[in-house]
């Protein structure tokens, strides 16, 4: 299943400083990774796992190498597209949660929406629905600050997945909650990924490599040991695209600007509506 | 793009709610500059609408000929503003005047030429007294009303003069007993023939104060002053539909009579609008560059604090940046923001400047004056300089790596 290969790194090298300075976060690094896979990247302090998720979720460049994202070589993509991407395509979570603190809970949810040109309704609507799937709908406009650790890192991860992204990076999305909170969080991106979703995750902790389906553990810049717990053939797919195309008469609202309007939209559609019946069977 | 416009503006509006006094004080050095600059639109709106309205009440039949044509450009008014007035020499000439005369449909030409001197009557002496030197026709060009006596008389414009309210009133404490009485003026002796009612009208197209001034012939102003310079021609056309052709006659004859000098202008209504002192521009001029020095001292607060607030706001940037903001996307973010804490400044000025002109109109005659293009060069310049000093803080925001951007705290 060649289609199916949604990331593909080939050589892929970074490098801080030059000369004597010189050092390097990723040497040479290859990786395919296919849809549907939630990946653990371990490993000890330094070893590049952050700068392997900044530079998957187009917010760093390798120095050297080759990044494949849909069969795109993301070298050639425009700043501004690569923007467009982050909002559409990639969710990011990160260990200090990172929202805005002068903003609502239910504003810094929607922020992904603010540049994909959706309406203001609408964004909010989304951002409801995003936050009622994590049980947060009765804090919707309390601050950050307001909120426990767990729950603002509940907050990040429907920031993340509010805008039907197909990539989940989470960089140690549970470094700063204690276990039970930690437990909640990932019960809530195994559901993400249950859905049909790629995960990248960073962490420290081995406990957690239950949850993926693969675990690749990182040594100075390279793969040290790299086991998949799921088949390819198991991994949980997007739903076909033949239910799609009723629901876009349905909820005009959620037609996208761009004028691109591939399968891959499609499949977005999808996803909206089978976590809608979800929700409901809840 | 219309709603990522909305969007940024919503997000300007809550960013300078949240730093309210900060905002406030900004806002205020562009107000500042603002309200300057309105004050001055409005002073030199009011004062050429004083003289629109006086031309008005003259008559449509008046034709102004002033001295040196080239007075518009720069460089003659830094000589005129450099140069002593005693040494100036004016391009008009008592000939002119008669030339004038003989054209035809012109029915009365009035030289003005003022000098200022020491007056003498019995009781008091003044000096510095402004003596407007012109002839007997200016009675029938200029509504002047005089209280006593007469105007100058082709039998007694020699060696006669017309004193104006507040001259009389100084030289011999009153109003009513000063005809027939002489003043003396450089050692020569005047009969006093009339004393003008009270115009308190110290703004007008002749640049005379005529409450102060005194009135006499010009041939003896230049007797007793040795040269005259004359600054204005008031000519009176016998009918109103043919302005244009009497004053293209006017400047015909002119040219023939000063021998192809065409240093003079000859204007008719709304041309006249502005004063014939030079000295009005060169004030409202320095005014003007004043008031341009505060808005770009405003401008500069304004740009000092949007790199506080993107320095402060680095974090929230990185965010943004990570969840799909283009550095476009940023970049109009901070410039919204500057150009909300100019245009709030400049309504702020706005306000500022016309309460200002008001309270400037109630000790002087300057009324204030509104109009959509003081509030459109109001507009256009406040957005100038939130774009000039805005964009530098908010290319500062776009370009920052969103790495780095997410690591920063406050």
């Amino acid at each position: 299943m060649s289609e199916n290969i949604l990331i593909e790194l080939q050589g892929l090298t970074k490098r801080y400083g030059y000369g004597d300075t010189e050092s390097f976060a990723l040497k040479d690094f290859d990786l395919t990774i296919k849809r549907g896979e939630f990946i653990m990247i371990m490993g000890p302090s330094g070893c590049g796992k952050t700068t392997l998720l900044n530079i998957i979720g187009l917010l760093d460049r390798a120095s050297k190498g080759k990044y494949i994202l849909n069969g795109e070589n993301v070298a050639s993509i425009s700043a501004r597209r690569q923007a467009k991407l982050r909002a559409k395509k990639i969710g990011f979570v990160f260990q200090n949660f990172n929202l805005i603190e002068d903003l609502p809970v239910i504003d810094n949810v929607a922020l992904p929406l603010v540049y994909t040109g959706y309406s203001k309704t609408a964004q909010l609507k989304a951002a409801s629905n995003a936050l009622k799937r994590f049980h947060l709908n009765e804090r919707e406009y309390y601050l950050p600050y307001q909120l426990s650790g767990g729950q603002q890192q509940r907050v990040a991860i429907a920031r993340a997945i509010v805008g039907d992204p197909e990539i989940i990076l989470a960089d140690e999305p549970t470094g700063n909650l204690d276990s039970r909170a930690s437990h909640i969080v990932m019960e809530e991106l195994k559901a993400i990924h249950g859905e049909g979703n790629t995960i990248i995750m960073v962490t420290h902790n081995p406990s957690l490599t239950s949850y993926a389906t693969r675990v690749i553990n990182m040594l100075d810049g390279q793969i040290d040991t790299d086991v998949k717990t799921v088949s390819d053939a198991n991994l949980p797919q997007p739903i076909s695209v033949k239910i799609k195309k009723k629901k876009k008469a349905e909820e005009p609202e959620f037609v996208e600007i761009s004028t691109q309007k591939t399968e891959k939209s499609d499949k977005k559609e999808e996803k909206t509506q089978k976590r809608k019946k979800s929700r409901r069977k809840k | 793009m219309a709603l990522l416009l909305k969007t940024h503006y919503k997000l300007a509006r809550s960013a300078i709610k949240e730093n309210r006094t900060r905002s406030l004080l900004t806002g205020l050095g562009i107000a500042i500059g603002v309200a300057s600059i309105i004050l001055i639109l409005s002073l030199m709106g009011s004062i050429s609408n004083l003289i629109k309205e006086q031309t008005k009440e003259i008559g449509a039949d008046l034709i102004v000929v002033r001295p040196n044509s080239s007075k518009d450009n720069i460089t003659s008014i830094v000589e005129e503003f450099t140069a002593a007035n005693s040494f100036q020499k004016s391009s008009l000439a008592i000939d002119d005047v008669t030339a004038i005369k003989k054209v035809k449909n012109v029915s009365a030409a009035a030289p003005i030429a003022i000098s200022t001197n020491t007056v003498d009557s019995e009781k008091n002496n003044f000096e510095s007294v402004p003596i407007l030197g012109t002839n007997r026709d200016f009675i029938k060009i200029e509504p002047l009303a005089l209280r006593y006596g007469a105007f100058l008389t082709e039998e007694n414009e020699e060696n006669s003069v017309v004193l104006g309210h507040t001259l009389s009133l100084a030289l011999f404490n009153t109003v009513n007993s000063t005809v027939g009485k002489t003043v003396t003026i450089m050692g020569e002796k005047f009969m006093i023939v009339g004393v003008l009612d009270e115009v308190d009208r110290s703004i007008n197209f002749d640049n005379v104060d005529f409450d102060n001034a005194l009135i006499m012939d010009i041939k003896s102003l230049d007797k007793i002053t040795g040269s005259t310079q004359i600054q204005q021609i008031n000519v009176k056309a016998a009918n109103t539909d043919s302005l244009e052709t009497i004053s293209n006659d006017i400047q015909d004859a002119l040219i023939n009579q000063k021998l192809g000098d065409k240093n003079f202008s000859v204007s008719y209504g709304d041309e006249i609008t502005h004063p014939a002192s030079n000295l009005f521009n060169i004030v409202s001029g320095m005014l003007a560059i004043v008031a341009a020095i505060s808005l770009v001292v405003g401008g500069i607060g304004v740009m000092n604090i949007m790199l506080v607030s993107v320095a402060e706001r680095t974090h929230e940037i990185g965010i943004r940046k990570a969840v799909g903001a283009s550095s476009r996307n940023i970049l109009m973010q901070f410039l919204f923001e500057a150009l909300i804490l100019c245009i709030f400044g400049g309504i702020l000025g706005l306000v500022l400047g016309y309460i200002l002109a008001f309270l400037l109109s109630v000790i002087t005659p300057f009324a204030p004056y509104i109009s959509w293009e003081i509030i459109a060069i109001t507009f256009l310049t406040t957005v100038g300089i939130g774009i000039i000093f805005g964009i530098y803080p908010a290319l500062k925001a776009a370009t920052k790596n969103p790495i780095d951007s997410l690591k920063h705290y406050r």
